[in-house]
């Protein structure tokens, strides 16, 4: 399984931890039993001795993984973390033999305790951060397992392996439904806020995709499975939400670089401040002390933690709402953005056309105009003849007789022994249809943006059908609040002026760039970014070189597809209400990074002159340090408190 | 050009990712990389040719432990 390494990470720092301490309690106790209770457990004599034995496991068995690489690392000169724990605590045990000879302090029991809570640090922060990839986990978790498959006519209950595109599977209300396909029978709503952050069920019917991982409510649905395995929606998620993890935010570029060079110079800085306490004090005791604090108290750990976690808990929080953030530079630039572009067609309003209005010649005739237009269009695959088709939503259709497609003006055909004909005005036109009637109508839809059809019968105007590609429900308020926030707005599109700027005002968007080619888009993008920094909004397919150009790309995913190449953020629902929420979740982030390196930058700057100047006894240089990778991890999951 | 996953164990922290991000870049044929302390995963973009082992080794080199390749 998938997140087992994470999981065998935990036991093993776990099993370590038990150890660990049942070794090191008895070493405390032999040390300060005397000190603090006047009993010696152990003659004076034989201190030292049992020292190292009891802590020999404790370093050099329990605690190898961290020696091996660090010492690894001096032989690499590749340092890191377990460099300056290996070597603060093998120069602590080192001083048990010393003793000995009376040459300095016995730090062989100290050295016990710094692994031992070292360990005791990593155990916590591995559990942390844990919890900070929850939301990830559960993306992880969220597949079915099982599917029940018709193998002739059997239903088979069938591991989710097995099941193979082409298969039809059966989904019962309240289960989940097993992997991407089409709806080949049966009716239902399905749950999909898992997967794309929608919270309104979506129905579907025969022909409807459906997502897996998905949950049926209340239908049997046949499926008919068309994406298995690594394919499938959910998987394209997890593996975009895993790849981002990995992405780099510029902010932590700086954080990186002194990371990188962090070590070596605590390494160097220990070795000096040993040197500097000798000469000043001749205290080869109190210099080794102080010098093994300035080792194990430098952490470079909560640096280099600070910005990944941080992503994490906040990509795990996105994915949760379907906004799957795929370059960590993202987040930094979006506080940045002062343009927002959106694309009008599938990303302001749905895509398709739907009907409008239904005007009618005679009064209170409109159903019958639908009816009549309905039966013909019925027959033609026009997206305009499916949206009145869809609009009627008739149970059955008079029988239409010689019809025939009229390429680019309409349709004909007879119905009741009349003569129908439906089409745009050069149809009407060329057919001597006086459309003088209704000429005020037309002029009052095709202002509004809209398209109309002409509906004549016997060769006389009955009516006019006005079709538009209409807004989403949310766009309006979306861009509304983003305009409150001080966005300027800006809707682009391949549209005539008149239509676009009809869109624009329904909306209240602050600026229209119309007559746009697809492939021109990505220029305007370019000229608009004069003005400052700019996001653009629009779908992955057509839209990509145009996201790429902008500073923040964000691709809106269809529902059933996302386009994965494109775009620095994915909205998986499609709806227009992840692009607020994306810039919320964004600089909520960016803030709780920014915060994080603060306190990892503070925490070294006082804590390594503390050590320096000897303030800090070794054991309780060891608990700052693991408080401090601690505490990053802990103030990255605070992160939740945000409501996005 | 492909795209491989990697899972790898036994990163405690981020300078870790960045030292297997570094020897993974050496393998020649690698183009793009990107590893994750959080998620234990590694992103590798290379050319066809680059084997499994080859990255295998190149992580072992940093001094970790591939448990996961697709």
């Amino acid at each position: 399984m998938e997140e087992s390494v994470e999981a065998r990470e935990i036991r093993g720092w776990k099993l370590k931890l038990v150890w660990a301490w049942v070794l090191t309690i008895p070493i405390m106790l032999i040390m300060y039993s005397g000190m603090v209770f006047g009993i010696e457990i152990v003659p004076m004599k034989y201190m030292p001795i049992s020292l190292l034995i009891l802590g020999f496991p404790v370093i050099f068995i329990i605690g190898w993984g961290t020696i091996k690489a660090g010492t690894r690392g001096f032989f690499k000169l590749r340092f890191s973390m377990d460099s300056l724990i290996s070597m603060g605590t093998i120069v602590a045990y080192a001083t048990g033999f010393l003793a000995f000879f009376e040459l300095t302090q016995d730090y062989s029991g100290v050295s016990s305790m710094i692994m031992t809570i070292f360990i005791t640090g990593k155990f916590i922060e591995s559990k942390a951060r844990g919890q900070a990839s929850k939301e990830i986990k559960k993306l992880l978790e969220l597949g079915a397992k099982k599917a029940v498959v018709l193998r002739g006519k059997k239903e088979v209950e069938v591991p989710i392996e097995e099941v193979g595109v082409g298969d039809i599977f059966i989904v019962k209300p309240g289960e989940k439904i097993p992997t991407d396909g089409v709806v080949t029978r049966g009716e239902s709503t399905v749950d999909e806020s898992m997967v794309t952050g929608e919270s309104l069920p979506v129905d579907k019917t025969v022909k409807s995709h459906v997502i897996g991982a998905t949950i049926n409510q209340d239908g049997v649905l046949y499926v008919k499975a068309s994406k298995v395995g690594d394919d499938t929606f959910l998987a394209h998620i997890i593996e975009l939400v895993e790849e981002a993890q990995g992405t780099k935010i510029p902010i932590q570029k700086f954080a990186d670089s002194v990371t990188n060079v962090f070590v070596p110079i605590i390494l160097t800085v220990a070795v000096l401040t040993f040197i500097g306490w000798i000469a000043a004090t001749g205290d080869w005791s109190r210099s080794i002390g102080v010098g093994i604090s300035v080792l194990v108290i430098a952490c470079p750990c909560a640096l280099g933690l600070a910005t990944p976690i941080a992503l994490m808990v906040g990509s795990g929080m996105g994915a949760k709402k379907g906004i799957l953030i795929r370059k960590g530079e993202a987040i930094q630039t979006m506080k940045e953005i002062k343009i927002i572009v959106f694309d009008k067609t599938g990303t302001i309003t749905k895509g398709k056309p739907e009907v409008t209005d239904v005007y009618s010649v005679l009064k209170k005739n409109e159903a019958s105009v639908i009816e009549k237009t309905a039966a013909l269009e019925k027959l033609s695959e026009h997206p305009i003849g499916k949206a009145i088709v869809e609009y009627g939503n008739l149970s059955k259709f008079k029988n239409v007789t010689k019809f025939k497609i009229l390429r680019g003006r309409g349709v004909e055909g007879v119905l009741d022994k009349k003569k129908m004909l439906i089409g745009n005005t050069a149809l009407m036109k060329e057919r001597n249809v006086d459309i003088s009637k209704i000429k005020e109508v037309l002029e009052e839809y095709e202002t509004g943006g809209k398209t109309t059809m002409i509906v004549a019968e016997g060769g006389k105007v009955i009516g006019v059908i006005a079709v538009a590609d209409t807004v989403k429900e949310e766009s309006k308020k979306v861009i509304h609040y983003l305009r409150r926030q001080g966005f300027r707005t800006v809707m682009i599109t391949g549209d005539n002026e008149r239509t676009a700027k009809a869109i624009a005002k329904q909306v209240g968007i602050d600026e229209v760039i119309a007559n746009v080619l697809p492939e021109d888009k990505s220029n305007k993008v370019k000229e608009l970014q004069k003005r400052g920094m700019v996001a653009f909004v629009g779908d992955g397919i057509n839209d990509a070189p145009a996201l790429k150009q902008a500073n923040v790309g964000i691709a809106m995913g269809t529902g059933t597809d996302i386009a994965i190449e494109a775009g620095d953020i994915v909205l998986a629902s499609g709806s227009l209400r992840g692009v607020p929420q994306a810039i919320v979740l964004s600089k909520a982030t960016f803030g709780k990074i920014k915060q994080n390196l603060f306190w990892a930058f503070a925490y070294n700057v006082v804590a390594i002159p503390l050590a320096i100047a000897g303030f800090l006894h070794p054991v309780i240089a060891e608990i700052a340090m693991a408080l401090s990778s601690i505490t990053v991890v802990t103030n990255a999951n605070l992160l939740r408190r945000k409501r996005i | 050009m492909k795209k491989i996953k990697l899972t790898i164990e036994g990163m405690h922290c981020a300078a870790c990712a960045g030292i297997a991000e570094k020897e993974l870049r050496k393998v020649p044929g690698v183009k793009e990389v990107s590893v994750s302390v959080t998620t234990n995963k590694g992103f590798v973009y290379a050319e066809d040719s680059v084997s499994e082992e080859s990255l295998k080794k190149a992580v072992a080199e940093a001094g970790y432990k591939v448990v996961g390749v697709k």
